[in-house]
């Protein structure tokens, strides 16, 4: 065989006559990217992301195809021939449709991978479940029954009816199997964290830190640990029995929790910065914001209000004529623990209207079926004293133009001011984080830490409320894992920068339309599971769990109603992974997607047309390996597709083969069955 | 006395009612009447050469009425059409000096008038000398790309195969491109006569013609032109019988370029490949294969009869013999012409196509995928390289002028809305980098055009005619870059002012009655096809489809475009 010398990036190859660049490339180890080359199938060369330059005539040449001839020079690395595959990868993307990711994990801001735990459950398998869910979500006890359900507001279910009960898989799973589950956890590497707070940031980095052999120690000021999780969240949202089963597991693997050690009075920075080899900052945002009007020390803060009664393990005196300020979850807490306390008089007021309010709707509504009025378009302007009860002066609202928030404004009308009798008032309008000494703080008074890796400065890191304002657990714990890589990453003297990944969506599922969605198999029909919850002289009279957890039966039936959107190539798309190597991105350039459909004829294999890159590979494979050419390219140009002669169903005989499936780059052709 | 009447029957002249001028003809004297091939003046169909004793009328736009054709039969002054003498003077008939001049099906004529002689010859010569030839003669291929003919010819000769195919390609597909119909429909024989004398001198014995079905008339002669090679047994090669087939393609315009040609041809999908190998290594079902244009074939005769060195002295240096153009466009002599090599675009757009020098700003040449040449560029000889150095490609042969009254945005989104739609669809730039730029002219016509949209264009087509595979992505983008290189204050116009500066752009004009020399006559209102124009003759542009209507029909000419909100009646 005659040998053909050349050079590849200035580095002299020998390779066979009538082999590839791409061939030779590899013999040297340098990998070149493409997508639509095969070796089991004769060179087809459509996709060009294998450009590679001619040094001595400047073309491009797609080097799946091009052979080297004597005394060549290729250039496979420059900029040039890395910025070429980009757009051809840009390209590619700005024609392909699908959703790379579920929305339900795009939008949990911890980035579970719901459609997988989901499906776990649905097939019964509630451990492989929980361990899915404890990936990235290490309080699914706490977050199972208090999680606003992000997760489910971008349900593409919603198109349909409702969407899935997302979050009460998580529930049932860590109420079943909490006890028999244990990670694996590596051996400790010698490496100690100081973590300040034993809120869910603290709990949280904890645990990801433990993950990755860091030992930690929580200092937590209160008596116990959990932070809101036990301080503010009132025991009928989640019982303290069922958190402390949540801390133990804490424990279990190893991680010391201090309680009744605060910063800056047992402890300080300075010290710990040196005993430790990083400290975490996870104080949360305790301070109730004020309502700057006269008269508003009078009137208690929300947060302090819970912590109060949180203290006595949610008893307390019966508050008599309450009135909570404020429409967030918080304002929702206090409303409904002052009826469980045995007031019969419990009046919410919200300078907007129910349509504005940040608290969750079912949050709302089990506040109005507990019996609590709401008043709205009512803002305070000041609280006075007079003998034994207070009084409120309030003004009505009328709404303006939105906001910077989005909302509309309230704008006060004049001359509706009015006076209201109460016996306690209590300000749940939001709360301020107290930075601790030697924190930097932002415009907004939080903790200042760089987003992508949780740092503050030197060995300091932060996670939690404390950075964000007050939030969610499940936003906190996402913090957390970014804080457990930060300082990971620190360790290693690298600064943590979460890796570049692109997700195509089919859009957010209010723009779309039923048709617009594919399903891989035909829609199971069925109305959400109603929540079931304890009777109502129950939830006004004791602080007794609220609702109750779905049992295997009713969540299998939701499973069910999953349309399981995200791509059936997930993990496997050679797309994706090329555009997150050369940085590619969905919308680098923007135009029309053709609709050329979908075919789900076929019991097993679903043909996504609108993923396909038109490598012709399937076709190929099909004719050149399978020996049957079901498989053709159809029309021109932009409006190109792959499909079957006469668009026929592929016939059910060649389920048995799958090799297009196999070879597929994308998910264009893909089992139905998702099995991950 | 007359002697012979001829009617041009080419597509062109039927299209133009021919066909009925014959049968009148027919109808009104007994005189031997010939239905020949097309002469190449377009704008003067249909035309009747009458041929006396001594001397040759030509007829032009002739009526099928009874006192049209008698006055013809009475060589009446008036209707005869005078060939312009610039038009004389700067062509040069050598392919296609018997076009229209003999009867296409008539073997006989063929061979009264030369034809076959150089068959003849060839079998006297070994086939090296007719290669060698042919490579004297300089003829590159006329499909578009240039390649050295004779060069290409000896790949396939000196290939050692017992099946060597050759391949003649007309699948003719630029719009308004015409050389190749016509010479498949007015001189058959001399089309055959050329690939004969190739499969004698490259040894090929499978021999096809790839036409493009919308070509019936040119299949048919084709057909019977191969028959009666046929049964004179002019197909009889190295003592082996031969026989040409022909293909019909279904239209695609890749099928033009060789690779996705010979796919079709195999009965697959019509897909260009990656070359090499080239088709003189690996064609037709892997065997040896030789693809030549029609042009180039016809050609052929003409090198072996006159000698390759005598061909040679016609051209330039590097670009011999003649040039079919098919000029169409805003000109007065559309048509089919053929200069010598190294005219100038001045030449053929002025003194051959009688274009007015003031109302002329480019030519497009080579198809939808060539570039526009702007009018300050016109003396460029017509040459391969000279062309390709300007952004430009000699492409099969079409010569659009482009008026001065034209967008050249809306031009180049109208050359590329062809061709991305015939991309095959296979490579990644081709497919979607030609879609997305049609998509950014759509914007800047529509006056939405960005700033970065220019740069996105000039980057985009650098990298769609680098990182393509064939010919069809590889020049695509041409025309978008040639009118951003010459006519770069037109895109910035419509970019930074939405403003279309020669009003062709619908979407950014309006169309107004001038009230000062209305006579309220009504054409105007009747005509609308949308009722945007009221009784007191007001035009609702919101209504107003743009369709010009009103504008052609209006006596007195006092309706036009104008620019958008810049109208008489605009606020």
């Amino acid at each position: 065989m005659n040998k053909i010398k050349f050079k590849i990036d200035g580095k002299s190859v020998e390779v066979e006559q009538g082999k590839t660049i791409l061939y030779a490339a590899k013999q040297v180890g340098v990998e070149i990217p493409t997508l639509c080359h095969n070796e089991k199938i004769s060179r087809t060369t459509s996709c060009f992301v294998c450009v590679v330059k001619d040094l001595k005539t400047g073309k491009y040449l797609p080097s799946c195809s091009a052979c080297p001839t004597e005394g060549m020079e290729v250039d496979v690395s420059s900029k040039e021939v890395q910025d070429v595959r980009k757009t051809a990868l840009n390209l590619l993307l700005s024609e392909h449709s699908g959703d790379c990711e579920a929305p339900c994990t795009v939008a949990c801001p911890a980035h579970a991978s719901v459609e997988e735990y989901v499906r776990a459950g649905k097939n019964g398998d509630f451990l492989k479940s929980l361990k899915i869910i404890k990936e990235r979500i290490p309080l699914p006890l706490s977050i199972g029954r208090v999680c606003p359900r992000f997760c489910e507001q971008d349900c593409r279910r919603n198109i349909h009816d409702k969407a899935v009960a997302i979050n009460d898989f998580k529930r049932f799973a860590a109420d079943m199997y909490y006890d028999e589950y244990m990670e694996e956890l590596p051996e400790l590497t010698g490496k100690k964290v100081a973590i300040i707070g034993g809120g869910p940031g603290g709990l949280g980095s904890a645990y990801f830190l433990r993950l990755k052999g860091i030992e930690c120690t929580i200092f937590e000021k209160m008596p116990k640990p959990g932070g809101m999780l036990r301080y503010g969240i009132p025991e009928y949202r989640l019982p303290k029995n069922i958190l402390d089963k949540e801390i133990k597991h804490f424990e279990k693997m190893g991680i010391e929790i201090k309680c009744n050690v605060e910063l800056d009075k047992d402890i300080y920075l300075k010290s710990l910065k040196k005993d430790f080899d990083a400290v975490l900052i996870a104080v949360g945002s305790w301070k109730p914001s004020s309502m700057r009007c006269e008269g508003e020390n009078l009137a208690d803060g929300g947060i302090s209000w819970l912590e109060q009664i949180a203290r006595a393990d949610w008893t307390g005196e019966n508050p008599g004529k309450t009135i909570v300020i404020g429409g967030g979850n918080t304002a929702m807490d206090c409303l409904r623990t002052s009826v469980r306390l045995g007031s019969n008089d419990v009046s919410c007021f919200y300078r907007r209207t129910e349509k504005e309010m940040p608290a969750e709707d079912i949050e709302i509504e089990e506040a109005k079926e507990e019996g609590v009025n709401f008043c709205f378009l009512t803002a305070p302007l000041a609280l006075r004293k007079d003998k034994n009860k207070l009084i409120l002066t309030c003004q009505k609202m009328k709404l303006g133009e939105p906001d910077a928030s989005g909302r509309k404004r309230p704008i006060p009308i004049p001359n509706s001011e009015y006076d209201v009798e109460a016996d306690t008032v209590i300000s749940a309008i939001g709360q301020k984080t107290i930075a601790p000494k030697d924190c930097k703080t932002n415009r907004w008074g939080d903790v200042d830490a760089t987003e992508a890796n949780m740092k503050m400065y030197e060995n300091v890191f932060a996670a939690g409320d404390c950075v964000s304002g007050p939030a969610t657990v499940v936003e906190a714990v996402a913090t957390a894992f970014t804080a457990a890589e930060g300082i990971a990453s620190f360790f290693k003297n690298q600064d943590y920068k979460a890796p570049y990944t692109i997700n195509v969506s089919r859009g957010h599922w209010n723009s779309l339309g039923v048709d617009d969605l594919v399903y891989l198999k035909e829609l199971k029909k069925g109305d959400r599971v109603p929540q079931r919850l304890i009777d109502i002289d129950k939830r006004t009279t004791t602080m007794q769990e609220v609702s109750a957890t779905f049992t295997a039966e009713e969540l299998k039936r939701e499973g069910e109603r999953c349309i399981e959107c995200s791509c059936t190539a997930k993990g496997d798309c050679k797309l994706k992974e090329y555009s997150e190597d050369y940085n590619a991105s969905p919308e680098a350039i923007k135009g029309d997607k053709f609709k050329s459909g979908y075919d789900n004829r076929h019991p097993e294999i679903i043909h996504d047309r609108e993923k396909c890159i038109k490598c012709g590979v399937c076709i190929k494979i099909c004719s050149e390996v399978v020996n049957e050419s079901l498989l053709g390219l159809k029309d021109r140009g932009f409006t190109a597709k792959v499909g079957t002669a006469m668009d026929r169903v592929l016939p059910e005989f060649c389920k048995d083969c799958g090799a297009c499936v196999e070879e597929c780059p994308v998910g264009a052709l893909a089992w139905k069955n998702k099995t991950s | 006395m007359i002697k012979t009447i001829r009617v041009g029957m080419g597509s062109c002249g039927i299209a133009a009612g021919a066909d009925e001028v014959l049968e009148k003809l027919r109808e009104k004297t007994s005189i031997k009447i010939e239905a020949v091939g097309c002469i190449g003046f377009c704008y003067a169909e249909p035309l009747v050469e009458i041929i006396t004793k001594d001397s040759s009328v030509f007829y032009r736009n002739v009526k099928p009425t009874n006192k049209n054709i008698l006055d013809i039969l009475d060589l009446s002054e008036e209707g005869r059409l005078n060939i312009p003498k610039k038009r004389l003077e700067k062509g040069l008939t050598k392919v296609l000096h018997l076009a229209g001049r003999v009867d296409p099906l008539s073997i006989e004529e063929y061979m009264q008038n030369n034809g076959f002689e150089a068959l003849r010859k060839t079998s006297a010569l070994s086939p090296e000398d007719v290669v060698e030839e042919v490579k004297i003669s300089g003829l590159r291929g006329r499909g578009g790309g240039g390649f050295p003919t004779g060069l290409k010819w000896s790949f396939l000769a000196n290939k050692k195969a017992d099946t060597k195919v050759l391949i003649c390609n007309a699948d003719e597909g630029d719009p308004g491109a015409f050389m190749d119909r016509s010479l498949m429909e007015s001189v058959p024989y001399q089309i055959l006569e050329g690939m004969l004398i190739a499969a004698y001198a490259t040894g090929a014995h499978k021999l096809f013609i790839y036409c493009r079905a919308e070509y019936p008339l040119a299949i048919k002669h084709l057909k019977y032109a191969i028959k009666k090679i046929e049964t004179h047994e002019l197909n009889v090669i190295h003592g082996k019988k031969i026989s040409i087939i022909i293909k019909e393609g279904a239209g695609a315009f890749v099928c033009g370029e060789e690779t996705a040609l010979i796919a079709s041809l195999e009965g697959k999908r019509g897909t260009p490949r990656f070359r090499p190998p080239f088709p003189t290594d690996s064609g037709w079902n892997q065997f040896p294969t030789l693809i030549n244009n029609v042009e180039t074939f016809a050609n052929i005769p003409m090198i072996i009869n006159e000698g390759g060195e005598n061909y040679a002295k016609i051209g330039t240096e590097k670009s011999k013999g003649t040039k079919l153009f098919a000029l169409a466009g805003d000109l007065k002599y559309p048509g089919l012409i053929e200069v010598p090599m190294g005219t100038t675009l001045a030449e053929i757009v002025f003194d051959v196509g009688g274009a007015k020098k003031e109302e002329v700003k480019a030519v497009q040449i080579g198809g939808p995928s060539g570039g526009c040449i702007p009018v300050e560029l016109f003396d460029t000889p017509i040459d391969y390289d000279s062309l390709t150095s300007l952004g430009a490609i000699m492409g099969s042969g079409g010569l659009i002028v482009i008026g001065s009254n034209r967008c050249m945005v809306e031009t180049a989104r109208y050359f590329l809305d062809f061709t991305h739609r015939e991309s095959c669809g296979k490579c990644t730039f081709c497919r979607i980098g030609t879609k997305r730029m049609f998509e950014t002219l759509e914007r800047i016509t529509e006056g939405n055009g960005k700033v970065e949209d220019l740069t996105f264009l000039r980057e985009m087509g650098d990298k769609v005619k680098k990182a393509s595979l064939c010919g069809l992505g590889q020049t695509a983008p041409n025309p978008v870059l040639a009118t951003l290189r010459y006519f770069i204050d037109e895109y910035n116009e419509h970019v930074y002012n939405s403003n279309c500066p020669t009003l062709e752009c619908s979407a950014l004009v309006d169309v107004e009655i001038d009230k000062n020399g209305c006579i309220e006559c009504g054409l105007c209102i009747k005509n609308c096809a949308v009722n945007a124009i009221s009784d007191d003759f007001v035009i609702d542009n919101n209504i107003c489809t743009r369709c010009n209507s009103c504008i052609e029909v209006c006596p007195k000419n006092v309706i036009s475009r104008t620019h958008k909100g810049e109208g008489y009646y605009s606020e």
